[in-house]
C-alpha cells in the first residue's frame, strides 16, 4: 500500500473577483483553473510557467493566503480547501514560505533575531534562552555567523538575506515549504550557494518543497517532479528527468527551447531555425480549446473544437495535448 | 530580477549654516523646557501679583519686559506661560497619538466597513474649519486649558489618524506582511510587532509638525478666552491683554508673540531635521561646487585599438565614484577603457555592484546625485561627452544616444499613450509637425513586430503586456535613429519566450538602422545570443574582454570560469551545484590587489597586488595567471 501523498489538489480553481462601484460583482477571473498536483513527503515538486500561468496563485493558495474557489487541497490528510477560517494552528505551523524578494520579505524594524525565532513566539512557548537557542542553530543551519544575529536585515546581501529567510521557514521544522522564485532576485555566483543550500536541509530534515521558478533548468537541478503551467492549466506534469529531456507538450519544449545556451553557435542555428519557422499568431489567449493552441506550432483542428483532457505520458507523468493521444494509439497500433 | 546598484540615499551632511540653525532650534527648546520647569524659582517676581501703580510700563531694569494692564510683571508670565505651553503641546499631542494611531493602524489594515464609515466621519471633522471644531467641543466640555486641549487631541488625532492609515495601506502588501501571516501571526500581532516599528519616522515628522500647530492653536484658543482663563498666564491671554491695550503700550505684544513665533519655528525646524535623517530620503540636487567638479584626463590608455572611422564609442579610462559633500570619494568603476562600432553589440556582463549599469549611465550623462565621473574621457563620434555643457549634452541624448531600460511598465509614462510618447521625442528632437510625427509613430511600431500600429499607437502603457511595452520603449528609443543604444537588462523583466523575441528584434533592428549596442546584462546566456564582443565586469572594473565565440570556447579569467560553470543549464545532475563562494564585495570594500582574489582558488601572494588588464588583438584579460590559463586552454 502506498502512503498517502503529503499535499494533493485536485481540480482546484482560484478565481479573483473584482468589485465594481455599486458593489455588484464582476464577472471572475480565474488565475488557476482545475490544477491537480500531488507532493510526496520528503519531495519537490518544481512548478514552472510565465507570469500570469498562475503559479504564483497555487502557492498562495496553499500557503492559505487566497481561498480556492472550487476543488480539493488535502495537506496531511485534512481536506484545507473545504476550511472556511483560516488554517488551524497545527496546519500553519506545517507550511511554511521562503519568498522571492529578500529585500522586501524580511522586515527591516526587526533584528534577525526577531525575525527567526518569530515563528517560535507564535506557536511555541519556548522562553527567551531556548529561543535564542534554537535561533543559534537555526544561524548554523544555513551557514551564518551567530554573532549577526543582533543586526538588522539592511546590513545583509541578497544572498544572505534568503538564507535568514530560509531560517526563518525552518524554524518550525515543517513539512512543506513553498519557495516561490528563492533566487530569482539573487546574482548568479550565489544561487547556486542557496539551491545547494536548499537541497542540504531538505534531505537533512525531511521537507517537501513546492518550488516556483519560471527557470526550468534550475528547477531540473533540484526536483523529483515538474509540472509546467500555463494561462491556468497544467499542461505537462511528470517525472523530473522526463519533463525535461523527453517534454511531451509542444509548449514545455518552446519553454526549454527558449532558454538562452551559453553556446554563440548553438545559438546562431536556433536562430536561424526560428526564422524559417512561420511567424506565431500574436492573438495570444484562445476563446476556445487548447489555450495554447494559437501559439502552437503543431495545433490541429480538433484542438479548437476542445480542452484536451491530461494524457498518460509514456516514462510517466501526463500533459493535456492530443498529440500524446495519437502518439500513443500509433505506438499501440 | 532587479541588479539595480545598491546605493542608499546618503544623509548628505550639511555643514555651516543649517547645522547652526539646528543648533539654535534644540537649544531653544532646551530653554523652553527648563524655564517650565524651573519657573517656581527663576522668575523674578509672582505672575499673578498686581501693582496698579506700576501697570503698563516699559522695559526698565525692575521689569525688563515691562508691565501689564494690572501691573504684573511681563517677564514672569512669559515664563509661567513656557510651563503652560509645554504642558498644552504635551497633552493635546499625547491626545491625538492615542486616539489617532490605534484608530488608524485598526482601519487600514481591516478596511471594508470599518474604514469607510471611519474615514468619511474624518473628512467632515476635516471639511469644518479647525478653530470651530474646538469651540463646539470646549462648548460641550466647558473652557479651560485641559478641556481646550481635548478639544485640541480629537482634532489633531484625524492627521495622525490619516497618516498611520496611509502608511498601512502600503506596508500590508509588503512581502515581509505576508510572510508574518504564512507564520500565523495574529492580525493584532501583525500590526502591533510588525507593521508599527515601520511607521515610526513619518510618525515622528507628524509629531513635531502636530506640536508646532498646538502651540498656535492653544495661543488662539486663549486669545479668544477659550483656552487658559485670567489671571493665569499663557502665551495667548497675554497677547489678549496686549490686543486691548494696543493704544496705551505696543510693546505688550512682543514678548508673547516673539515667543510664539520662535518656540513654534524651532519645532518645525527640527521636524524637518528629523525628517531628513530618518525620513525615506528626499531627493536632494548635486550643488553647485560638485557640478563645476573637474573631471581628470584618461591616463593613456593601452588596451584600447587605435580610433577606426567607424567607431561610436570610446570610453577611455572611465573612473566613477560616490562623491559625498565633505567626505572621501568611493569609487564604483575604475579605470575603464572600451570602444564599440558601428553594427556591434558590445556586452557589459556582471553582478550587481559591477558597474554595468553605471557605466551605461554614465555615457548619458544621467548619474544620480552623489555620484560623478571623477576621471576618464567619453567620446561618442569622437566629441568627448565630459566636456560638454548641459544643454549640448541633451540634444547629444535621443538624438545619438537612446536607452532601453529593464521595466518597461515604469519607463513609460501612464498618464500618456505610447503613441503620444514617442511622437514627443520626434517633435522636440527632430522639429517634426504634429502630422508627420504620428506617420513615423505608426511605421516605428510597425516595424518592432506590433500588429494595427494605428490603434496600438493610442494605448495606455497598461493596456500592453510586457513584451509589447518593451516593443514599445525600443521604438521610443530608435525614433531618432541613434547612432548609440544602451539596453540595460532590456530582457531580464520578461518572460523566456517573449525574452527571444525581443533580442531577435534587437538583431533585426541592428541589421537595418546599423546603430551600435552597448547591452548591459547580468545573464550570459542571453549575452552569448546578442552579443559580438563581451566584456565581463567585476567589481567595477573589467576582468575579461573577448569576443562572444572565444569569450564562450575559452573562458581565461577564474571569474568568468565561475559565472559561466554556475550557470543553472551549465551543470547537470543533482546538487550540489558548482558555487563561488563569498559573494561580490561592496564598493568601498574591495581588495587592494585583485578584487576576485578572496573568492579565487587559484588566490597567491601575487595577486595582493593591484593587477593590471592586459592583451591583445581584442583578447583582454586582468589576472597575475592569465599565461597558465592560456596554456591549459591550449594543451
Amino acid at each position: 500500500m502506498t502512503e498517502a501523498p503529503l499535499l494533493q489538489l485536485d481540480d482546484l480553481w482560484v478565481s479573483y473577483y473584482s468589485r465594481s462601484m455599486l458593489g455588484f460583482a464582476a464577472k471572475p477571473f480565474h488565475a488557476v483553473k482545475g490544477a491537480s498536483l500531488t507532493i510526496e513527503a520528503g519531495q519537490t515538486l518544481g512548478l514552472v510557467g510565465e507570469s500570469g500561468s498562475g503559479k504564483s496563485s497555487i502557492a498562495n493558495t496553499v500557503l492559505g493566503l487566497v481561498p480556492p474557489s472550487q476543488g480539493k487541497m488535502v495537506f496531511d490528510g485534512q481536506d484545507l480547501g473545504a476550511l472556511k477560517t483560516r488554517y488551524p494552528a497545527e496546519i500553519r505551523r506545517q507550511i511554511q514560505a521562503v519568498f522571492q524578494d529578500p529585500y522586501s520579505s524580511l522586515n527591516a524594524a526587526m533584528t534577525v533575531e526577531d525575525i527567526i525565532t518569530e515563528p517560535l513566539r507564535v506557536h511555541t512557548k519556548m522562553s527567551k534562552a531556548e529561543r535564542h537557542a534554537r535561533a543559534v542553530e537555526l544561524m548554523k543551519m544555513v551557514s551564518l555567523n551567530e554573532d549577526h544575529l543582533n543586526r538588522h536585515p539592511h546590513q545583509f546581501s541578497g544572498g544572505q538575506r534568503q538564507r535568514i529567510a530560509i531560517a526563518a521557514a525552518l524554524a518550525l521544522q515543517p513539512k512543506l515549504v513553498v519557495l516561490d522564485e528563492p533566487v530569482s532576485a539573487l546574482d548568479v555566483s550565489t544561487q547556486n550557494q542557496i539551491i545547494n543550500l536548499l537541497y542540504e536541509r531538505r534531505d537533512a530534515l525531511g521537507m517537501a518543497y513546492l518550488l516556483i521558478a519560471h527557470d526550468l533548468a534550475l528547477v531540473h537541478h533540484i526536483s523529483d517532479r515538474i509540472a509546467v503551467m500555463y494561462l491556468g492549466h497544467i499542461v505537462e506534469e511528470g517525472p523530473a528527468d522526463r519533463v525535461y529531456y523527453q517534454p511531451a507538450h509542444p509548449y514545455t519544449r518552446a519553454l526549454l527551447d527558449a532558454v538562452p545556451q551559453l553556446d554563440p553557435a548553438e545559438q546562431a542555428r536556433r536562430r536561424a531555425a526560428r526564422k524559417a519557422a512561420p511567424a506565431p499568431d500574436l492573438q495570444r489567449v484562445a476563446a476556445t480549446g487548447c489555450p495554447y493552441r494559437n501559439r502552437c506550432p503543431l495545433a490541429m483542428p480538433r484542438c479548437e473544437a476542445s480542452m484536451p483532457p491530461a494524457y498518460q505520458v509514456e516514462g510517466g507523468g501526463t500533459a493535456q495535448c492530443f498529440l500524446v493521444e495519437e502518439q500513443t494509439r500509433k505506438g499501440a497500433a | 530580477m532587479t541588479q539595480a546598484t545598491p546605493l542608499r540615499p546618503r544623509k548628505l551632511r550639511r555643514p555651516g549654516a543649517s547645522g547652526l540653525i539646528t543648533g539654535t532650534a534644540i537649544l531653544i527648546l532646551l530653554v523652553l523646557a527648563v524655564l517650565a520647569l524651573a519657573a517656581d524659582w527663576i522668575t523674578p517676581y509672582d505672575p499673578l501679583r498686581q501693582n496698579l501703580m506700576h501697570a503698563l510700563q516699559g522695559p526698565s531694569a525692575n521689569h525688563w519686559l515691562g508691565t501689564d494692564d494690572l501691573g504684573r510683571d511681563v517677564l514672569s508670565r512669559l515664563i509661567y506661560g513656557c510651563r503652560i505651553a509645554v504642558i498644552a503641546a504635551a497633552e493635546a499631542t499625547a491626545i491625538a497619538i492615542l486616539l489617532g494611531v490605534p484608530l488608524g493602524l485598526f482601519i487600514g489594515y481591516r478596511g471594508g466597513w470599518w474604514d469607510w464609515i471611519t474615514m468619511r466621519v474624518v473628512e467632515a471633522v476635516v471639511s469644518i474649519p479647525g478653530i470651530m471644531v474646538a469651540i463646539v467641543i470646549i462648548a460641550l466640555l466647558g473652557a479651560g486649558l485641559h478641556r481646550a486641549m481635548i478639544a485640541l487631541g480629537i482634532l489633531f488625532s484625524t492627521s495622525f489618524l490619516r497618516l498611520a492609515r496611509g502608511v498601512v495601506l502600503a506596508e500590508r502588501e509588503e512581502v515581509y506582511v505576508r510572510s508574518a501571516r504564512v507564520i500565523g501571526a495574529s492580525d493584532s500581532r501583525i500590526l502591533v510587532r510588525h507593521i508599527f516599528p515601520n511607521i515610526a519616522p513619518p510618525l515622528i515628522v507628524q509629531v513635531t509638525l502636530t506640536v508646532g500647530a498646538v502651540l498656535l492653536s492653544e495661543a488662539g484658543l486663549s486669545f479668544i478666552g477659550l483656552g487658559v482663563q485670567p489671571p493665569h498666564a499663557s502665551w495667548g491671554t497675554m497677547l489678549n491683554t496686549a490686543a486691548n491695550y494696543m493704544d496705551l503700550n505696543w510693546f505688550l505684544a512682543v514678548p508673547p508673540g516673539v515667543a510664539i513665533i520662535v518656540t513654534v519655528l524651532s519645532v518645525n525646524l527640527l521636524g524637518d531635521v528629523i525628517r531628513d535623517n530618518v525620513g525615506r530620503g528626499i531627493a536632494t540636487a548635486p550643488s553647485a561646487a560638485a557640478r563645476r567638479r573637474k573631471v581628470r584626463p584618461a591616463e593613456p590608455v593601452t588596451v584600447l585599438p587605435a580610433p577606426t572611422e567607424d567607431e561610436v564609442l570610446r570610453i577611455e579610462g572611465l573612473t566613477a565614484a560616490i562623491v559625498p559633500e565633505g567626505g572621501t570619494e568611493t569609487p564604483i568603476i575604475t579605470d575603464l577603457s572600451l570602444s564599440t562600432k558601428r553594427g556591434e553589440t558590445l556586452g557589459l556582463v556582471g553582478e550587481s555592484g559591477s558597474g554595468k549599469t553605471l557605466t551605461g549611465l554614465s555615457v548619458l550623462g544621467l548619474l544620480g546625485a552623489g555620484v560623478q565621473v571623477t576621471q576618464g574621457a567619453i567620446k561618442l563620434n569622437g566629441t568627448d561627452l565630459l566636456t560638454l555643457k548641459p544643454r549640448e549634452l541633451e540634444q547629444v541624448r535621443g538624438n545619438q544616444v537612446a536607452m532601453v531600460f529593464q521595466d518597461p511598465t515604469t519607463s513609460l509614462n501612464p498618464a500618456f499613450t505610447v503613441g503620444s510618447q514617442i511622437a514627443e521625442v520626434l517633435r522636440t528632437k527632430q522639429g517634426l509637425t504634429k502630422a508627420e510625427a504620428w506617420e513615423k509613430v505608426v511605421e516605428l511600431i510597425h516595424r518592432v513586430g506590433i500588429p494595427r500600429p494605428e490603434e496600438r499607437a493610442r494605448a495606455y502603457p497598461h493596456e500592453l503586456s510586457g513584451g509589447m511595452a518593451q516593443r514599445i520603449a525600443i521604438a521610443r528609443a530608435l525614433s531618432c535613429n541613434p547612432s548609440l543604444l544602451i539596453a540595460d537588462e532590456p530582457t531580464t523583466a520578461l518572460d523566456v519566450t517573449v525574452q527571444q523575441e525581443i533580442l531577435d528584434l534587437f538583431r533585426d533592428l541592428q541589421d537595418e538602422y546599423g546603430m551600435a549596442i552597448l547591452f548591459v546584462t547580468h545573464d550570459l546566456a542571453v549575452a552569448a545570443d546578442i552579443c559580438d564582443r563581451i566584456s565581463v565586469l567585476y567589481a567595477g572594473q573589467m576582468v575579461e574582454m573577448a569576443p562572444v565565440a572565444e569569450l564562450f570556447a575559452d573562458p581565461r579569467h577564474p571569474y568568468t570560469r565561475g559565472l559561466l560553470s554556475a550557470m543553472p543549464h551549465a551543470a547537470s545532475g543533482e546538487p550540489p551545484l558548482p558555487t563561488i563562494r563569498g559573494s561580490v564585495p561592496r564598493p568601498g570594500a574591495w581588495p587592494v590587489g585583485c578584487r576576485f582574489g578572496n573568492r579565487c582558488d587559484f588566490h597567491t601572494a601575487a595577486c595582493d597586488h593591484p593587477v593590471p588588464l592586459e592583451g591583445q588583438n581584442g583578447r583582454l584579460i586582468r589576472c597575475v595567471h592569465a599565461e597558465r590559463f592560456k596554456l591549459e586552454a591550449a594543451s
